[in-house]
């Protein structure tokens, strides 16, 4: 069984092996890849020390993105934090509202009700879907594969069809709200995503037989970029890298929040530790996020979708001009904001690409005195030395791909 | 929590305050305390926190005694518990650094250091992170203006010299 499932110490050793493969000169040339390298996603820079083709230090530099959101954050309300939100991971937008707002709820004591908790599950699970289908795509282009990446962009559109239907905008939702979300499902939402649910998977199974299989993808991917689940904590590196290393942590299990103690769902777990399980761990967690919907979908509750609760949360908008007491919460709401009491909080939650968590402390007022999000793209892009150090230059784009950083997440 | 026992009885007073929020349990501890505390949640078998979940700086200017706050998030993925320890320092005061417990410190206290002033004694690798690194002054100060041109002026004497 050790070839499928290996020991921490074997997988060890398999990392020392694999980084030894290829003679080394003593010469070291110091070069630059990034801000504007193709396969660095976005203005990461990392300062290589090669030995020939191998990589024997690197630094990374990060900060070309970098917007100050949290001092933006310090001068807002809670209410007008959420946008703010949306351009951390830009390309799982709503999680990252999702993960504010859980947050804000933990800080003020506001329960959700029922139906806000499936919405905000099968928005959260769409994003998902979408940020690893566009993840597969890049990551197959930058080891070489032009074609590849418009398959996976023409299927990353029906989820974003999806999604634009949901909240209104393709990108940046701003869909939650401080006690559920801004709308109820549209008409004839509940038939058409069922559609692209159970027509995903078969799209999974055919980007499975181009590229599982595909002799040139497992030379470039099987036994790259090995990092064991030693490494991981060290290095907080969570989510599918964490995953594909053996490590059943999924905080939808382990601290479940919003629906997900109450639909039925594996988490994915694959043991070598490398790029090539990282894209299993990530096909399966596709396949497991459509299971989920569409769980969400047939239990979906009856009931409001929006915390009926005046001190914290917004009124229906189709209500503000009809009914006077929605207008008085309407203007409390918007011209003062939420009060929250005095105390901190930390909540995390299970973004697409790692756990990302909010810290809040308050001083009990209607802004938040310190805002900290702890995005996984920022841990991740500290961890490339560990990652990469004794690899080639070649494999380097690969494993950097392999776990999925994204710069507005990182630099914030 | 079982974790707060052991850390009670291995510290004692020097546990200064514990505050209990949200069922989220934060412990106070002298500057001087920070790594040994620290150390203690990572090695003792029963606590096992094994990963930081992050690390961060706060400003409290209506505190004047000791304005500055450093705050660590643990996690055990052992045990699945969290824990939160925090330590108050003064300007200019100085904290030892974590990334030998755990390397991912290191951006953390990086970020720290640039947006509030707060050194960490041998991190390795202190440098700016986000910001240029001609910038003056610390961001996430309390007093730090939200609008204004400090280290975002446009270097005009340079036009037509590139």
């Amino acid at each position: 069984m050790s070839a499928e499932r290996p020991t921490l110490e074997e997988l060890k050793e398999r990392k020392v092996l694999s980084r030894q493969r290829v003679e080394r000169s003593g010469e070291v040339m110091t070069v630059s890849m990034g801000p504007q390298h193709p396969s660095m996603h976005g203005v990461y820079r990392a300062v290589l020390d090669l030995d020939g083709e191998v990589i024997v230090a690197v630094r990374p530099e990060i900060g070309n993105l970098h917007r100050g959101v949290e001092k933006l954050c310090e001068e807002r309300t809670y209410h007008q934090i959420i946008p703010i939100t949306d351009r951390l991971d830009y390309l799982s937008s709503f999680v990252m509202n999702h993960g504010y707002c859980e947050a804000v709820e933990k800080l003020m004591g506001v329960e959700v009700p029922a139906r806000g908790r499936y919405i905000r599950t099968i928005a959260s699970e769409l994003c998902r879907i979408a940020n690893h289908i566009m993840w597969l795509g890049i990551h197959i282009m930058d080891l070489g594969t032009q074609t590849f990446f418009c398959i996976c962009f023409r299927d990353r559109e029906y989820v974003l069809d999806l999604l634009e239907m949901l909240t209104g905008a393709r990108l940046t939702h701003s869909f939650g709200r401080i006690g559920g979300v801004a709308k109820d499902l549209p008409d004839g939402f509940d038939h058409r995503c069922r559609k692209v649910i159970d027509f995903l998977p078969q799209r999974i199974a055919e980007y499975e037989r181009i590229i599982k299989h595909n002799r040139i993808y497992y030379k470039r991917a099987k036994g790259v970029g090995i990092f064991t689940s030693e490494d991981c904590y060290a290095w907080r590196v969570t989510g599918p890298p964490l995953r594909s290393a053996g490590v059943a942590r999924d905080l939808r299990k382990d601290e479940p929040y919003s629906a997900y103690d109450e639909v039925d769902f594996e988490v994915a777990v694959e043991y070598q530790g490398d790029v090539y399980d990282r894209f299993l761990v990530r096909m399966k967690e596709i396949r497991e996020s459509c299971k989920i919907i569409r769980q969400c979908l047939d239990n979906l509750p009856d009931g409001p979708f929006l915390a009926r609760d005046v001190t914290h949360s917004l009124p229906l908008k189709k209500n503000v001009l009809r009914d006077s007491a929605a207008m008085i919460q309407d203007f409390y709401q918007v011209f003062q904001g939420p009060l929250a009491p005095k105390g901190e909080v930390y909540r995390a939650i299970e973004a697409p690409k790692g756990e990302m968590g909010v810290y809040i402390r308050s001083e009990g007022g209607a802004k938040p005195a310190r805002i900290r999000f702890t995005t996984p793209s920022f841990y991740h892009g500290q961890a490339l030395p560990p990652l990469v150090e004794g690899e080639m230059v070649s494999d380097m784009v690969a494993i950097f791909a392999s776990i999925d950083v994204v710069l507005g997440d990182c630099d914030r | 929590m079982n974790a707060a026992i052991q850390l009670e009885e291995r510290f004692g007073a020097r546990l200064l305050e514990s505050v209990e929020f949200r069922s989220e349990l934060t412990y106070v501890v002298a500057s001087s305390d920070w790594v040994e505390v620290l150390r203690f949640c990572k090695e003792a078998p029963g606590l096992a926190f094994d990963q930081l979940d992050c690390l961060l700086g706060d400003h409290l200017p209506e505190r004047t005694a000791a304005p500055f706050e450093v705050v660590a998030h643990l996690v055990s993925h052992v045990y699945g518990h969290r824990l939160r320890v925090k330590t108050s320092l003064t300007e200019g005061q100085s904290l030892p650094t974590v990334t030998g417990l755990w390397p991912s410190a290191g951006f953390d206290e990086r970020e720290a250091w640039e947006m509030f002033g707060i050194v960490f004694d041998g991190h390795p690798d202190l440098r700016r992170l986000l910001t240029v690194e001609d910038f003056e002054g610390y961001p996430l100060r309390k007093d730090f203006p939200l609008q204004g041109t400090v280290g975002g002026r446009i270097r005009t004497d340079l036009r037509g010299k590139i």
